[in-house]
């Protein structure tokens, strides 16, 4: 298997920097999305990993040999394209021998391994079909197959679920992830679909402009985002702006803020009195009707407000709490809340919920 | 040219007839069309069937009665001359359009691939042989390829490099340069349709498979143009095998072809019979080719939706 290290990888076209600086090691059996609004050099990332792209500047290596200058053909990579990109004059079967006959792998051999990913795949008796007999899953699947059957040494998907309706989509997720898991491929996997990202990856990077933002693992993309773009793009966010007034206990921070004084957790030093962003997700705010009786001392924190949308959303009820000093705040509470628009609440979080972006 | 748009159109309506339901009124907007065939082609078609069972006369068009004799002299003539005669139009015929689509092709994909802002420039220059008349392009091509003083010739002996001049016109080479020149956008405008509805992922596809270049355009984008070679290459082939200006100038009488043989019965000989039979000949072996071909690449397209 193969570990991937991408190292100040830049494409320019013309004028326009769609990757800046791209660093990266993806480790072996590693799967890695690629996160992003439409045009924020995603794709040309794994464009100019697949080879189809040639980078401005920068090494791409595969178990550190360096493929930049090789083409396509030469790089053993299996892709997966949004559209499929089956071959529309072949049969399954010819789709899937199209990469074996490419690398000189023998008829009888053949014949062996497409028997055993079409079993993989689970559409051992669509051999004879022509992918215009398949239905978009169909096609996705054998699209993945084909990909995989020729055993690359990384795994390239491009919104590979992405014309899939709703419902498929979410199931293809996990067949995606468990069969890379079973086979054990290294993948860079390019989506825009932050839940898409959240099910399948082991790491995702999420990219702005050309640049990474943040590399990490689901929970702490979520849960501890770098800057506003990243909070903003995944899940809902509120922030709410202050001053830092000081470190407390447990690697807290005191913020000075419209609403009062609020408590939040964060990993790094921050300077006293620099202007930064407290952000708070939604469902980590409970709302109660009454004030919390030790809000001061705990670790708690509590901020007035009163209800000016509520709006039932089945597994959870959302609300727009109208704060002090025109702040709203998002809150996602279970769906038995009995909070209606124009009650007087208290929102509170626990410091360790929230987090902080210094602008 | 009428002659040559005719052949076509009878080999596509054999292909395709799709079932007709009901009655449209919508239907009266063919008859003008339709009018102007039946007066201006399926009438003189008629009249020159009739012509070619007439029995020949030395003092009028035609004489009294009708026999099988026309056809029997020119397919059973002792010296196949004829019949050779209409195998080298099939073999010129099948020569032009094999250059056309050995050349046309490489134009084409790079025309349907390209996003270079002088596309629209490189259209243009695509159907410029059509921009200018026949005869025009014709002497152009006489002032180029010339056997005497043509600029090719003479540059060619004024460096030294040769000591006679080649033979470049007047013969089968200079006949196919004009030809090939001329119906190379009728091979060119089918390609590039058909390549452009190939989605480029399935080249890039192909790469990401292992396939290099040459064998991505062997395995996926040629199969997948076949539409576009069928029409182009029956195009240029009916359009070669009826063309009757260019082979006269650039060829002489020197590349006798079945159009030539055809018009000088009808017009220095007055063998209005005889020359109505040879062209008839010409037209059902040019009709029965397409069909063939057609019937062959048919099932080579069939997998492609």
């Amino acid at each position: 298997m193969t570990e991937l290290a991408i190292r100040g990888l830049s494409k320019r076209f013309g004028d326009v920097a769609a990757v800046d600086g791209f660093e990266l090691r993806i480790g072996d059996h590693e799967l890695i999305s690629l996160l992003g609004p439409s045009g924020c050099g995603k794709t040309t990332t794994l464009r100019c990993i697949a080879g189809f792209e040639s980078p401005t500047a920068g090494r791409i290596l595969f178990d550190d040999r360096d493929v930049v200058g090789l083409p396509p053909e030469r790089r053993n990579i299996g892709m997966v394209f949004q559209n499929y990109a089956l071959f529309p004059h072949m049969t399954v079967r010819q789709n899937l021998a199209f990469g074996l006959e490419m690398r000189g792998v023998s008829k009888g051999e053949i014949g062996q391994r497409i028997a055993r990913v079409l079993e993989t795949v689970q559409l051992g008796d669509l051999g004879e079909r022509y992918p215009r007999q398949l239905s978009g899953g169909q096609q996705q699947r054998i699209a993945l197959a084909r990909a995989m059957v020729v055993e690359p040494s990384i795994l390239l998907l491009d919104e590979p679920l992405a014309n899939l309706d709703a419902k498929l989509r979410e199931e293809m997720r996990f067949f995606v992830r468990s069969l890379q898991k079973r086979v054990g491929i290294t993948t860079v996997y390019v989506t825009h679909d932050q839940a898409e990202a959240m099910v399948i990856s082991d790491r995702i990077v999420v990219m702005f402009d050309g640049r990474i933002h943040q590399v990490g693992a689901p929970d702490e993309i979520y849960s501890r985002p770098v800057s506003r773009e990243v909070a903003n793009f995944i899940g809902l966010s509120n922030f709410v702006d202050g001053r830092v007034l000081g470190a407390g206990d447990n690697g807290e921070f005191r913020l000075e803020t419209q609403v009062g004084t609020l408590r939040c957790a964060y990993s790094e030093t921050l300077a006293e009195g620099r202007e930064v962003a407290l952000i708070v997700r939604p469902e980590a705010i409970v709302l109660s009707g009454a004030a919390p009786a030790d809000s001061a001392g705990s670790a708690g924190n509590a901020i007035a407000g009163r209800v000016s949308e509520r709006y039932f959303l089945g597994n959870i009820t959302g609300y727009r709490i109208a704060c002090a000093d025109g702040l709203v705040l998002q809150v996602q509470d279970d769906p038995w809340a009995g909070f209606g628009v124009g009650d007087e609440v208290w929102c509170t979080f626990d410091a360790a919920h929230a987090w902080i972006i210094p602008d | 040219m009428t002659n040559s748009v005719e052949v076509p159109a009878a080999g596509g309506a054999s292909a395709s007839g799709p079932a007709r339901k009901g009655w449209n009124p919508t239907l009266f907007l063919v008859f003008p069309t339709v009018g102007l065939l039946a007066a201006f082609l399926v009438f003189p078609y008629l009249n020159m069937v009739v012509m070619s069972f007439r029995n020949p006369s030395t003092s009028q068009v035609f004489a009294p009665g009708f026999t099988l004799g026309n056809y029997l002299d020119a397919l059973l003539d002792t010296d196949l001359y004829y019949l050779e005669i209409l195998l080298d139009t099939m073999v010129l015929g099948a020569a032009t359009t094999a250059i056309c689509l050995v050349l046309g092709f490489p134009v084409a994909y790079h025309l349907a691939r390209t996003s270079s802002r002088f596309k629209s420039v490189l259209y243009a220059f695509v159907l410029s042989p059509l921009l200018v008349g026949v005869v025009v392009r014709c002497y152009g091509w006489i002032i180029i390829l010339g056997n005497n003083d043509g600029l090719i010739n003479t540059t060619l002996m004024d460096l030294g490099i040769i000591e006679s001049p080649l033979a470049l016109m007047y013969n089968t080479f200079g006949v196919s340069v004009g030809l090939v020149h001329i119906f190379l956008p009728f091979m060119i405008l089918p390609l590039l349709g058909a390549i452009q509805s190939i989605d480029p992922a399935l080249e890039e596809a192909a790469q990401s498979l292992g396939a290099s270049r040459f064998r991505t355009m062997l395995r996926v984008v040629f199969p997948l143009s076949l539409p576009g070679v069928q029409a182009g290459t029956v195009l240029v082939f009916v359009l070669t095998i009826s063309s009757y200006v260019i082979p006269i100038l650039l060829g002489g009488f020197s590349v006798m072809i079945m159009p030539t043989l055809v018009v000088q019965q009808l017009m220095d000989a007055m063998l209005w019979p005889f020359g109505a039979a040879l062209a008839f000949i010409l037209s059902i072996a040019g009709a029965l080719v397409v069909y063939v071909y057609f019937r062959l690449t048919s099932r080579a397209i069939r997998g492609i939706a």
